[in-house]
C-alpha cells in the first residue's frame, strides 16, 4: 500500500514533510513519490490534520463472486437505464430551445450514473479484479464496431498490461 | 457484447481516478468514449416516451433486483445489490418526475433555474443553488454537477 494525497483536501499544513522517513511527501507535484513511499508507513496518514492523505492498495484483494441472478438483474437494469441515456442523449440533440436540451442532458447525466451503479453492483467495480480483466480482454478480442470510429486498440492493449 | 460496454468502462474509469491512477484512467477513459452513441438511435425521441420508460423500470427492473438479492435459506442478502435498488428507485422516481413535468409544461419549467445532478447517486435537483445535502445519499453539495 502507498499514500496519496486528495488535493482537494490538503490545507498545505505540511506535517507530511516531517514524519516522512524517505521524503516521498515532498514533491513539485503535490502527489506523493510513490516510488519512495514505503509499503503500509501510514505515518503521514496519522499526522496530516486535514485528512487529506490515505493509503490505496497496489494489490486488490479478490471480490467473493456474485450470484449470477443478482449480477443478470442488475445487468438488466444497467441496460435499460442506457437506453434511457440514449434517447435522453438524443433529446438533448435534437432539442429546439436550451431549456429543453438542458432538462435532457441533465437527465441523461443522471441515467449513466444509474447506470453505472448497477455495473458496479454486477461486479465492475474494481479494474483490476478478475471479472474487469475478462472484461476487457473480451473487449480486445470482439472489438466490437462502432460506426465511424476506430477501435482503440493500442489504449486498451496498454491499459490491459498495466492493470 | 452481451451488454452495453459503455456504463461497464465508465464506472472503471472512475474507479481509477479514485484510486489515483490517472495514466490508467485516461487510457479507459478513451476506451468508454470510443461506445458513447454505440446504441441505435431511438425509435421515438419525445418525452412521454421517455417517461413511459421510467415508468416501467419499477416493476420490470428494480423489483427483479430485490427478489434476487433477497435473503434466502441457502444465501444472505446481497446488500450492495439492495442498496442500489433502494437508491435507483427513489432516483428513478425523480427522474420520471422531472421527465413528465417537463413533458407537461414545456420550458417554463425550469426557465431561470439550474438543474443539479448528484455525482454520486443521481438524484436531481431543480432550482437555485444544489441542495446542502443531497436527500438520497447524502453526499455533501461540492458532489452536484450544474447543468445551467
Ligand atoms: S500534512 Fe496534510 S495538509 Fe499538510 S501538506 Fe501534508 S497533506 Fe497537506
Ligand atoms: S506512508 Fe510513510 S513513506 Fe509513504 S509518504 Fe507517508 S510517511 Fe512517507
Ligand atoms: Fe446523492
Amino acid at each position: 500500500m502507498h499514500a496519496v494525497r486528495n488535493l482537494r483536501l490538503c490545507t498545505k499544513d505540511c506535517v507530511c514533510l516531517f514524519v516522512c522517513p524517505t521524503g516521498a511527501t515532498d514533491t513539485e507535484t503535490g502527489q506523493i513519490d510513490f516510488e519512495k513511499c514505503l509499503d503500509g508507513c501510514r505515518r503521514c496518514v496519522d499526522a496530516c490534520p486535514s485528512h487529506a492523505i490515505s493509503l490505496v492498495m497496489d494489490n486488490y484483494p479478490a471480490r467473493p463472486a456474485k450470484d449470477k441472478a443478482v449480477a443478470d438483474a442488475l445487468l438488466n437494469f444497467m441496460e435499460q437505464k442506457h437506453r434511457e441515456e440514449a434517447l435522453a442523449k438524443a433529446l438533448a440533440a435534437s432539442a429546439s430551445t436550451p431549456a429543453r436540451a438542458k432538462v435532457a442532458k441533465a437527465l441523461a447525466a443522471s441515467l449513466r450514473i444509474l447506470a453505472e451503479d448497477g455495473a458496479r453492483e454486477a461486479g465492475y467495480m474494481i479494474p483490476q479484479s478478475t471479472e474487469s480483466k475478462a472484461f476487457l480482454e473480451k473487449l480486445l478480442a470482439q472489438r466490437p464496431s462502432v460506426a465511424g470510429k476506430q477501435f482503440p486498440e493500442a489504449e486498451l492493449k496498454e491499459l490491459l498490461s498495466l492493470l | 457484447m452481451e451488454y452495453s460496454p459503455g456504463p461497464i468502462l465508465s464506472n472503471l474509469a472512475k474507479a481509477l481516478e479514485k484510486q489515483y491512477r490517472p495514466h490508467e484512467a485516461e487510457l479507459l477513459w478513451k476506451v468508454a468514449g470510443y461506445f458513447d452513441d454505440a446504441l441505435p438511435a431511438p425509435e421515438f425521441t419525445d418525452f412521454t416516451s421517455l417517461v413511459k420508460m421510467l415508468t416501467a423500470n419499477e416493476a420490470e427492473y428494480l423489483e427483479p433486483i430485490r427478489q434476487a438479492a433477497a435473503s434466502t435459506e441457502a444465501k444472505a442478502a446481497d446488500r450492495g445489490a439492495l442498496r442500489a435498488a433502494t437508491w435507483g428507485g427513489k432516483v428513478n422516481a425523480i427522474q420520471k418526475s422531472l421527465a413528465d413535468r417537463y413533458a407537461k409544461k414545456g420550458d417554463e419549467l425550469v426557465e431561470g433555474k439550474k438543474l443539479f445532478v448528484c455525482e454520486a447517486c443521481g438524484f436531481m435537483f431543480l432550482g437555485d443553488q444544489a441542495p446542502d445535502i443531497c436527500p438520497v445519499c447524502k453526499a455533501p453539495a461540492l458532489r452536484f454537477a450544474t447543468v445551467a
